[in-house]
């Protein structure tokens, strides 16, 4: 391989013809025939590739290397296991025996197997990559509409962060939400491309059809669509002032179209139609009030913060702006908007949009404003040059090891490199009861344990077959009285001992973070305390309750 | 690639494939739409009518005769106290309920103070016999909903004490499925829809699960075993099990024996029409004897039943300070469920016996008086008593009666 190392900039001494373009860019080095580059134009790439890699790169190592998360991962992990074991999705909930007989319509299905047939061929490392890698693959979606749009590198990276920070959240924890982000920006992506592609028509359906059966969180996408469409309709009508040329409009048509195909694509799940109905009744279940990710967006949350930030800077921006704000931006901006404040989950789905409006109104108000220090960030490429001559090789070639390097540095790469990973200790959170399950596991509890909704999901992953947890992350397949008791037990509430007699409760598993039930515990003269290590304590009642002992399998 | 605008022939094809992609996912699933009501919190379409294929309830009969746990002039004179002799004014549903548990339906008696079987039903079926004796301004008892006829229950006297107390005492009391029922606003209902509005409330963790389970088990098998209540959940008898052995035994209605009596009726209908799993019929077996020789260890030695009984012995060795109306409780009621269970499940016949000459003497030093002020309790002694003797109040009652009439002369 060979290629030309001028050290000029491309953007400065620009081709001056389009037949110079063509050639590429002159070498005053004598040694230059010798050094052109020769690859094929498909390898060729700009000088901003390695950039993009470089960045993208070091956030997906640093997200291969962040903990595994100890709550609701573990359940899907489990439904996988469950699924791949017996073949087949469970009718009922299967790990609660207090939710014994509720129906499970599980959303998530796909994502759990796969989840699980990763975790089960190339251990947790593999995991950490799967979750840096949908990071990864949203970073880099983003990225290449954010540089289409603005060409420039300097405003694309800094959508990426912003998305990074308004999104933080959510984009901490591994779960199948992260899929569903990963299809909603490839949704968003592909919505906002300057021309349709006849092959929309196949990639849309196709990819509601998948996201139906990876999170339950394609409405969001179905909104998005319909979002699209709605706002063409309007800025048309704006335009012309007539609604016969809205229904005659090319892109509102194919929008509306896309959007029907899209919803009737969701039908190929499982469940069908009741897949609708499960994703709203999830969301409208009681017991989500009582966790903090679905509680509303404030000001004191970090992501609140972020979001007041940037929402400020956005009407800024726009004030500014010379670009035209369509009613599609407007309707989403807001719309995503409102529902984050109505529950901070929703946060997730405005960060790109919000990251996309950014670079598109910032880099327009620098270009309008030609603020020196950032006019070489949103200079224009010289009319008439052929793009491909900014292409080179030599890029190509450093992206390349750019990302097997990033690749190299995760504990995956090293696990495939070296056929050794890290020990599982190393790559779960420091709040995963890792100990308290192999304890379990030595003393299998009888009868029913009360144990911490956030610890539930591992317990059932890792402790021993059949554990009677009282809960799980999955707080939404909870009775709404058991999970009341719960929350009662949980703030120690007047009678909250007598709870646990009612549900026949001999054995407590608790973390130490949940602080008041577990100083009740210790000052009891009830309660044992069995095992204790950093992360949590099991407490066994020292005289069983009578009529416990025994339990229906 | 450019594409051109989609022309109105394609638009109505893809309408058209659409329309037809959620008809046919609609006919494979026409009870989707109701789960999605349930969602937004609506209850139209989102509970099917259970069928129930009998018209009579099912009799769950007593095993044993055994004159020595009590004879029949000890039942007489028992019995003779317990009969539901109420003033009509302000009559408490909760009184009436036990009555009519203990005396059936077709009970009359010759004296017209005390009220008949068939009085006893009409008051808590008819909400113009029930507002006659509480008058128009109490709420009343029953209540109309759109899938069935509720109850209002709780701690007011007006009110059931239960839930579901007042449909379980109507079914063992041997009403017709199509009995009449009739709630504020003169709207005949039957007795079905009650049984339908209880299937529809019913949810597993409420506190007082007892009558529910007894009267699902009693009307249900062995056509319907399992079910889904308004909420989804799908309830099978093998819940319901689960659910009665759950938990500290002690805790449940009654110092929890009414748990043990649902449990053992469960047991009996399993018997019958197979309506546990074995897991479960195994487990229930394990428990029920345990139970057993928890009450066999806790016995006093004078024959009686601390309300702690589920301790065991230890119940015995330290006996906690309670009124003597807790034992007779307890006493009565484990008698009651012992009579209805197996004999795997009796604990020795003298622990019994022990027992029931407790609740004799008890009850002989008894005012009558005494007695109506806690009637709830001294029912389930008649109750427990007679059914020792494989019989039914109103039936050794009527018996009785006719052989003192006889030996009277005329």
């Amino acid at each position: 391989m060979s290629a030309t190392i001028t050290g000029q900039d491309p953007a400065s001494d620009a081709p001056q013809s389009p037949r110079d373009a063509a050639r590429g860019p002159v070498s005053d080095d004598p040694d230059g025939p010798a050094l052109q580059d020769r690859m094929p134009q498909w390898f060729r790439s700009p000088r901003s590739l390695p950039l993009y890699v470089l960045a993208i790169g070091l956030a997906f190592c640093y997200f291969s290397y962040r903990p595994l998360w100890h709550e609701d991962l573990w359940g899907h992990l489990s439904y996988g296991r469950l699924i791949v074991s017996t073949g087949g999705i469970p009718e009922f909930e299967p790990f609660m025996p207090l939710a014994e007989g509720v129906p499970l319509v599980d959303t998530a299905w796909l994502s759990q197997v796969l989840g699980y047939r990763v975790q089960e061929l190339f251990g947790v490392t593999a995991l950490q990559f799967l979750y840096a890698g949908a990071i990864a693959l949203c970073l880099s979606l983003l990225a290449w509409r954010f540089h289409q749009r603005t060409g420039s590198v300097a405003f694309s990276l800094a959508g990426l962060l912003l998305f990074l920070w308004v999104g933080s959240h959510v984009l901490a924890v591994i779960r199948p939400q992260l899929a569903g982000l990963c299809c909603f920006v490839g949704l968003f992506v592909l919505l906002n491309s300057r021309r349709p592609h006849a092959a929309d028509w196949f990639v849309v359906p196709v990819l509601f059809a998948l996201w139906a059966n990876l999170h339950g969180s394609f409405p969001v996408g179905l909104l998005l669509l319909a979002t699209f469409c709605a706002g063409r309709a309007i800025d048309v009508w704006r335009r012309t002032g007539r609604f016969s040329r809205v229904w005659k409009d090319r892109r509102t048509r194919r929008l509306l179209l896309l959007t029907e195909l899209a919803a009737a694509a969701v039908l190929l799940n499982p469940y069908g139609l009741q897949l609708y109905a499960e994703v709203f009744a999830v969301a409208s279940n009681p017991n989500l009030q009582d966790l903090k990710d679905w509680e509303p967006l404030t000001l004191r949350m970090q992501q609140g913060r972020a979001a007041l930030a940037v929402a400020f800077a956005l009407m800024v921006l726009i004030r500014f702006s010379p670009r035209r704000v369509r009613a599609t931006e407007a309707l989403l901006l807001i719309g995503l908007g409102a529902a984050a404040l109505w529950s901070s989950r929703f946060l997730v789905w405005w960060a790109p949009l919000a990251a996309f409006s950014f670079v598109q109104h910032g880099h327009a108000v620098v270009r309008k404003i030609s603020f020196r220090p950032f006019a070489k960030l949103s200079r224009p490429r010289p009319a008439g040059c052929d793009p491909s001559a900014y292409r080179r090789s030599l890029w190509t070639v450093a992206a390349i090891g750019l990302a097997w390097i990033c690749f190299a540095c995760t504990p995956f790469g090293f696990r495939l490199v070296h056929g050794e990973g890290p020990e599982l200790a190393e790559s779960v959170s420091e709040e995963t009861p890792l100990g308290t399950a192999a304890y379990l596991r030595e003393h299998p509890p009888r009868g029913q344990i009360f144990n911490a909704f956030e610890q539930g999901d591992y317990l059932v992953w890792a402790g021993p077959p059949g554990l009677p947890v009282f809960v799980t992350s999955h707080a939404h397949l909870v009775p709404a009285q058991v999970w009341y008791d719960y929350v009662s037990v949980l703030l120690t509430e007047d009678g909250w001992e007598s709870v646990l007699e009612r549900y026949g409760v001999n054995t407590v598993v608790w973390p130490h973070r949940h602080e008041r039930l577990m100083s009740r515990l210790r000052a009891s003269d009830e309660w044992e305390l069995q095992y204790e290590d950093s992360n949590s304590a099991v407490f066994v009642r020292k005289t069983p309750l009578p009529g416990t002992e025994a339990r229906p399998q | 690639m450019k594409t051109r605008r989609p022309s109105p022939r394609i638009m109505l094809i893809v309408q058209a494939a659409v329309c037809a992609a959620f008809a046919i996912a609609f006919a494979r699933q026409p009870d989707a739409l109701g789960r999605g009501m349930r969602a937004a919190g609506l209850e139209i379409g989102a509970f099917s009518d259970v069928p129930v294929t009998r018209d009579v309830v099912q009799q769950v009969e007593p095993l044993y005769d055994d004159p020595q746990v009590v004879s029949d002039e000890e039942l007489a004179m028992v019995l003779g106290k317990v009969r539901p002799r109420f003033s009509r004014r302000h009559l408490r549903p909760n009184y009436v309920e036990h009555a009519l548990r203990t005396w059936g339906a077709d009970a009359t008696f010759a004296d017209d103070a005390v009220l008949s079987g068939r009085e006893m039903v009409e008051f808590l079926s008819n909400h113009g016999r029930y507002a006659k004796s509480w008058g128009g301004d109490t709420p009343p008892l029953l209540i109309n909903e759109t899938g069935g006829v509720a109850v209002r229950w709780g701690d007011d006297p007006s009110a059931s004490v239960h839930h579901d107390h007042l449909l379980a005492s109507l079914s063992e009391a041997g009403v017709h499925l199509q009995e009449k029922v009739v709630p504020p606003g003169n709207r005949t209902k039957t007795f079905g829809s009650l049984l339908q509005q209880a299937l529809r409330d019913f949810r597993i963790d409420e506190r007082e699960t007892e009558w529910s389970a007894m009267a699902f088990a009693l009307w249900l098998p062995p056509q319907t075993k399992a079910w889904r209540n308004s909420a989804g959940r799908r309830i099978t008898f093998d819940l319901l099990a689960a659910r009665l052995m759950r938990g500290d035994a002690r805790l449940g209605v009654c110092s929890g024996t009414h748990r043990l009596y649902s449990l053992a009726l469960l047991w009996r209908v399993d018997r019958r029409h197979g309506i546990l799993s074995p897991g479960v019929r195994a487990a229930a077996r394990d428990y029920l004897q345990r139970m057993r020789d928890a009450i066999a260890a806790s016995q006093f030695p004078d024959g009686h039943w601390a309300s702690d009984w589920a301790r065991g012995e230890a119940s015995r060795r330290r006996p906690v300070d309670e009124p003597e109306y807790k034992a007779v409780i307890a006493t009565g009621h484990h008698l009651e469920w012992l009579a209805i269970a197996p004999p795997e499940f009796q604990p020795p016949r003298e622990v019994v016996r022990k027992a029931a000459r407790w609740l004799v003497q008890t009850t002989a030093g008894k005012s009558r008086a005494e007695v109506l002020a806690r009637y709830t309790f001294y029912s389930h002694v008649g109750n427990a008593l007679t059914l020792w003797r494989k019989t039914r109040p109103a039936e050794f009652w009527t018996r009785h009666v006719s052989h003192r009439n006889t030996a009277n002369g005329p």
